[in-house]
């Protein structure tokens, strides 16, 4: 971040004019860690517009007081709402309390996303996940689109079969092959899953273009019929500028009522501190970040700690 | 008005110290005080920002193309997920529709369901393909891919590996070896055309490790304006191929 003003030292009122060349440096920082330029500039419009009129604290350079300002900005946009208590919530529905008068019933968690940005192993790290906590998990396999993504699921589940019976979970793949319509395996699927007992049904569903009318607009009937408790969106953290308009597209695909539950920013580990994609994604819509990926393999799933990516976002 | 194009690329993922550049040089270019009156200003802008995209990713360069009548093994490197195996198919075809004895052999031996992915793209587009479903080392399936067919008299040989990035120096000493082994006429990156800031870090890594002669920009079809893709293009110039 530019040394501007780094000599201004304390009880400075600060001014539009102070403060435009330092938000410009600013936003030319946030641009080079990859979160997309709309997304910068509104981030550095509300710091700005927040500081005019304030005055610096004692020993306080501009530029301090602007990082300060953008680090509260960033932690207060990546912060979620509600709680993310996945487990939690999984453990109501599937133990549900007398008082709620509800009946046992499988949580569905459904992933969606742009092509190729590992929606299927993400998902596959999810299983993982739950069942290291003992959980009875059925992967359905509904994209019946993309050749080889049957046998990529079935290869996944027959791995995590050996890993998670030895944690005691129990893991099943439910597939119908290829070219039939998703939306009615997914409600097959979880029709069978409850009558077999499982706990969560994770649905794998085919890459698809956030500018693909069609294929877009498939993803209403799919969660009319999937009925997901989650609807979880895999962006990557590669991509740049198109993060806002897939996250939108996306969340805005699923029909009146319905939005997505939360992201997973995927291919952490290939960004090194150009994390700017979660930033971009979670402005564009308000929808938190529920995991990070972080490596090819079952364990490299994380939840998003918020001061982590802050730092990094402000190195 | 440059101002207005600056955010235009910035927009579309280039590179940021790249429209810095630009926006250098295009003002060298353009001397503004000296201008006639009656200039179509902005004409002149458009057009100095034109040459200068243009030499930027003008290639330089002869594309590569295969002879007929003798084997030319041509390996496709890049990120997780950027198109590799599907774009590996779409050029078999290509050429084995021009007239050349074209195969595919899958040396990602790492990914779920890549061989049956490669497997079922190949009998789809009718070409030939090797893989394996035990052996483990990419390195050695590639050798025997390549070996078989170049015994078989195959005219384009193309090899599918595994995706892969510049922080895990592993998978990339991984990629050396298997061009150590292939020994390619043609390696070909295949980059995503909605990547963002970290193309140029990436390119330049897999250039340097690999020394690719080309880069195929996939997902066009999306929304992405291929900025990352320029800038990716413009640290490691060299025939570009569609
Ligand atoms: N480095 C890294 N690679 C990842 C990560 N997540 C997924 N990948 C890789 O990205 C590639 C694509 O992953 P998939 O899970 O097949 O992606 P997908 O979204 O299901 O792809 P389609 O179904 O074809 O749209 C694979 O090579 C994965 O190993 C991650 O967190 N880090
Ligand atoms: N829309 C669109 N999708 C594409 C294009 N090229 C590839 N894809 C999709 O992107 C996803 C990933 O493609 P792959 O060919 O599996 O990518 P890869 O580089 O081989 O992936 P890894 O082997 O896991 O590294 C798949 O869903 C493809 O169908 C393209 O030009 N346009
Ligand atoms: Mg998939
Ligand atoms: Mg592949």
């Amino acid at each position: 971040i530019s040394g501007l003003f780094r000599n201004v030292v304390g009880g400075k009122v600060l001014t539009h004019e102070d403060l435009d060349k330092p938000m410009k440096g600013m936003e030319e920082h946030l641009l080079k860690k990859n979160v997309a330029r709309e997304a910068a500039i509104r981030l550095c419009e509300g710091v700005e517009r927040s500081l005019v009129g304030v005055k610096t604290g004692s020993f306080q350079t501009v530029d301090a007081t602007i990082r300060s300002a953008m680090e509260s900005s960033l932690r207060k946009i990546l912060t979620p709402t509600s709680s993310l208590d996945l487990l939690r919530e999984i453990q109501s529905v599937t133990s549900p309390s007398l008082a709620s008068l509800q009946s046992r019933r499988p949580y569905v968690i459904s992933i969606v996303g742009v092509n190729g940005v590992g929606k299927s192993t993400n998902l596959s790290k999810i299983a993982f996940f739950l069942l290291q906590n003992k959980y009875r998990v059925l992967i359905a396999a509904c994209d019946t689109f993309r050749s080889g993504a049957v046998e990529q699921l079935r290869v996944h589940a027959r791995n995590l079969k050996e890993l998670g019976e030895r944690e005691g979970g129990f893991i099943e793949l439910y597939e119908k092959g290829y070219g039939k319509d998703a939306a009615n395996i997914a409600k097959d699927a979880v029709s069978y899953a409850a009558q077999a007992n499982f706990d969560v049904v994770l649905i794998d569903t085919a890459g698809r273009r956030h500018n693909d009318q069609r294929l877009m607009s498939s993803l209403e009937k799919f969660a009319k019929f999937a009925q997901p408790d989650k609807i979880l969106m895999v962006g990557e953290a590669l991509v740049g500028t198109d993060s806002v308009q897939q996250a939108r597209n996306f969340n805005a695909a699923f029909g009146a009522g319905r939005h997505l539950d939360g992201f997973i920013i995927s291919k952490c580990d290939t960004v090194g501190e150009m994390i700017g994609t979660l930033v971009s994604m979670v402005h564009a819509t308000g929808i938190p970040v529920v995991f990070l990926g972080t490596g090819q393999h079952y364990s490299d799933l994380r939840t998003l700690n918020i001061g982590w990516a802050v730092k990094l976002l402000m190195s | 008005m440059i101002k207005e194009i600056c955010s235009a690329l910035l927009e579309a993922d280039v590179n940021v110290k790249l429209v810095g550049s630009l926006r250098k040089s295009i003002k060298q270019t353009v001397n503004f005080k000296e201008l006639a009156p009656g200039v179509n200003k902005k004409r002149l802008i458009q057009k100095a920002v034109f040459d200068e995209l243009v030499k930027l990713v003008d290639p330089h360069a002869e594309p590569f193309k295969p002879k007929k009548g003798k084997p030319n093994v041509i390996m496709f490197v890049g990120l997780q997920g950027s198109g590799k195996t599907t774009t590996c198919t779409k050029l078999a075809r290509h050429y084995q529709s021009r007239g050349f004895k074209s195969c595919l052999v899958c040396a990602d031996t790492f990914r779920a369901g890549a061989f049956d992915q490669l497997k079922q793209n190949a009998t789809k587009a009718k070409i030939p393909y090797y893989g394996s479903l035990t052996q483990t080392d990419p390195v050695v399936v590639a050798k025997e891919g390549v070996d078989k067919f170049k015994k078989e008299r195959f005219e384009v040989i193309i090899v599918d590996t595994s995706g892969r990035h510049r922080q895990e120096q592993d998978l990339f000493d991984e990629m050396v070896q298997i061009q150590r082994a292939v020994t390619p006429d043609q390696t070909i990156m295949v980059l995503d055309a909605s990547i963002g800031q970290q193309a140029e870090a990436q390119s330049k890594a897999f250039k340097e490790a690999a020394d690719f002669g080309a880069i195929i920009i996939t997902k066009t079809d999306g929304n992405a304006n291929g900025g990352g893709a320029i800038s990716a293009y413009v640290s490691r110039s060299r025939a570009f191929c569609r």
